[in-house]
């Protein structure tokens, strides 16, 4: 933009603009792909060059991925993993049955779910992790008080769900379901389960990831374990290959996790499709 | 006209006499709940368990005590200031990177990779990293609720803003709208229940995170009050600072659900 008339300029600067939205458009793909890779590149690049330059509290990204693949090797991260996974598993389980149970029984009966559910917003809103030390206090440190704090942190979203779709069902439904005659068995099996599994399905694919919270707070905070006094004895001796090398391993976990979720939702999305059409 | 409006006013009338008649009914039940949840929850504490463990006269009794003492007011003070201040910068960073991605697809590709990798992660896991970059002190607890609600708001912000119509837009061109005007004119307003959705998620995030930080980092606080509190066998104040905390969450949630409505009154989300 130095020189030339007003004019030629103006001129010249529209066109260059609908010329880059041209480019844009015809490569639209391109330019997403090197967008995708140039961000990676250049954040490891970035972590590369800078990695030596903060001393103990910064590794560089090779430095980090050897100390990664130590944990891996010497079955330290393995044998910590394990420990989270059962967690993970027992909470998932917990989460899915009793949160779709009691979303249910909660829909079903108004009365009690008027009664009751003040209380579950009340508790879903409360910061779980204050209530630890209640936790500790009456049942101790131990795998069972564990997924307790867990189930409290990761359940509502299933539960609330299952409750919300419960109580959506159309009253028509639930009228030609009574004209026919069903009894409470005929109503549960042909309409409620129906009617209900895609709201618990979007419940279950929530507690996939939600679950990872719920166990590695538990870990945290219940006297630490699995992954996470792995990360926290990392932190008292301000050992960061340590603690970067988990944290980006927990990330791969969690995205991997999210990933789990939306591909239930992808083949929930099919199946609503071909249930309708 | 004045029988039509007797007539829709005898209708109302009669409507809201059965709503009053259905509401008591479940308004009665939540107290009943409640009062029995209290009811067990002392008893079988003070028959079961021991002593020091929390009940809600002991609580009760705890409230003058712990509400005139200097240092819980401090950690009120410090704890709530730490997070809307940190709720504040959050939001702000997360709006404005929102709406960046939103309304540039390039800048959207290039960042949802780690925005989202982030987004999936639980923020606990960045709590030992946090601390050790940035100490074990307050402003790690700043970070943390910063992080908390960057993240979500970011992300519903560039949803909100990328799903805006193309009638707009084109409405905007056709009054020669420039790029600002675009952006904040038409695609941010239009976003705006995204974006609260998103504040309304990282605050209680932020209340959340803000606890696990000053516990694992030893910052004083309410979380931190709580937990040392409860190793003093005085679980009674260590409930009181819980129960001030729920009072505090609730009141966030609630208060961003009716500023939702307030702003956005056509929207007919959760």
């Amino acid at each position: 933009m130095t020189g030339g008339s007003g004019q030629a300029r103006m001129a010249t600067r529209e066109s260059f603009a609908s010329r880059v939205n041209r480019f844009r458009a015809v490569n639209a793909w391109w330019i997403r792909i090197a967008c995708y890779v140039s961000s990676i590149v250049l954040l490891l690049a970035a972590w590369q060059a800078f990695g030596n330059s903060f001393g103990v509290l910064f590794v560089p990204f090779t430095v980090t991925m050897k100390r990664l693949w130590a944990m891996l090797v010497e079955g330290e991260l393995p044998a910590a993993l394990w420990v989270s996974g059962q967690l993970y598993l027992v909470t998932l389980v917990f989460n899915i049955v009793v949160g779709v149970t009691v979303g249910l029984l909660l829909a079903r009966n108004k009365l009690v779910s008027a009664a009751f559910e003040p209380y579950v917003y009340i508790l879903y809103a409360t910061p779980t992790i204050s209530l630890v030390p209640f936790v500790s206090v009456m049942f101790g440190f131990a795998f069972w008080p564990r997924v307790l704090v867990s189930v409290l942190i990761s359940i509502f979203p299933i539960l609330l769900g299952t409750l919300e779709g419960a109580r959506s069902i159309p009253r028509q439904h639930l009228d030609v379901a009574a004209i026919f005659g069903s009894n409470e068995r005929q109503l549960w099996r042909d309409v409620i389960i129906p009617y209900v599994t895609p709201y618990a399905m979007t419940g279950i694919k929530q507690s996939v990831a939600l679950s990872m919270v719920g166990t590695l707070v538990a870990e945290f905070f219940l006297n630490p374990d699995g992954v996470a006094a792995v990360m926290l004895e990392g932190t008292t001796v301000v050992d960061s290959a340590k603690v970067l090398a988990i944290t980006v391993f927990v990330a791969a976990i969690a995205v991997v996790l999210v990933g789990v979720g939306e591909l239930i939702e992808w083949f929930l999305v099919r199946w609503r499709h071909s249930a309708v059409g | 006209m004045a029988t039509l409006s007797s007539g829709v006013e005898v209708g109302t009338d009669r409507r809201q006499r059965t709503l009053t008649r259905w509401l008591t009914r479940e308004r009665v039940a939540p107290v009943i709940a409640g009062l029995a949840i209290l009811a067990i929850w002392q008893v079988v504490v003070s028959t079961q368990l021991p002593s020091f463990v929390a009940r809600p006269s002991g609580v009760i009794l705890a409230i003058p005590e712990t509400v005139a003492s200097e240092e819980f007011w401090l950690d009120v003070v410090v704890t709530l200031g730490s997070i809307l201040e940190g709720v504040a910068i959050g939001a702000a960073a997360g709006i404005l990177v929102g709406v960046a991605m939103g309304r540039v697809r390039e800048l959207d590709w290039f960042l949802s990779t780690y925005i989202r990798a982030l987004y999936a992660l639980p923020l606990i896991a960045l709590v030992p990293i946090v601390i050790i970059w940035v100490g074990y002190s307050p402003a790690s607890r700043l970070a943390i609720v910063i992080i908390s609600v960057f993240l979500p708001v970011a992300v519903t912000t560039a949803d909100g803003t990328r799903a805006i119509s193309k009638d707009y837009i084109d409405v905007g061109r056709i009054f020669g709208a420039r790029t600002h005007n675009m952006w904040f004119g038409i695609a941010l307003p239009s976003a705006m229940p995204f974006i609260v959705a998103g504040i309304e998620l990282g605050f209680a995030r932020g209340i959340t995170n803000a606890i696990a930080v000053e516990v694992l980092a030893s910052v004083p606080g309410m979380g931190m009050s709580v937990f040392t509190k409860s190793n003093e066998l005085n679980e009674n104040g260590s409930m009181v600072y819980v129960v001030c905390l729920g009072v505090f969450a609730v009141s966030v949630r609630a208060g961003m659900i009716r500023f939702r409505h307030w702003l956005a009154p056509w929207y007919r989300g959760t």
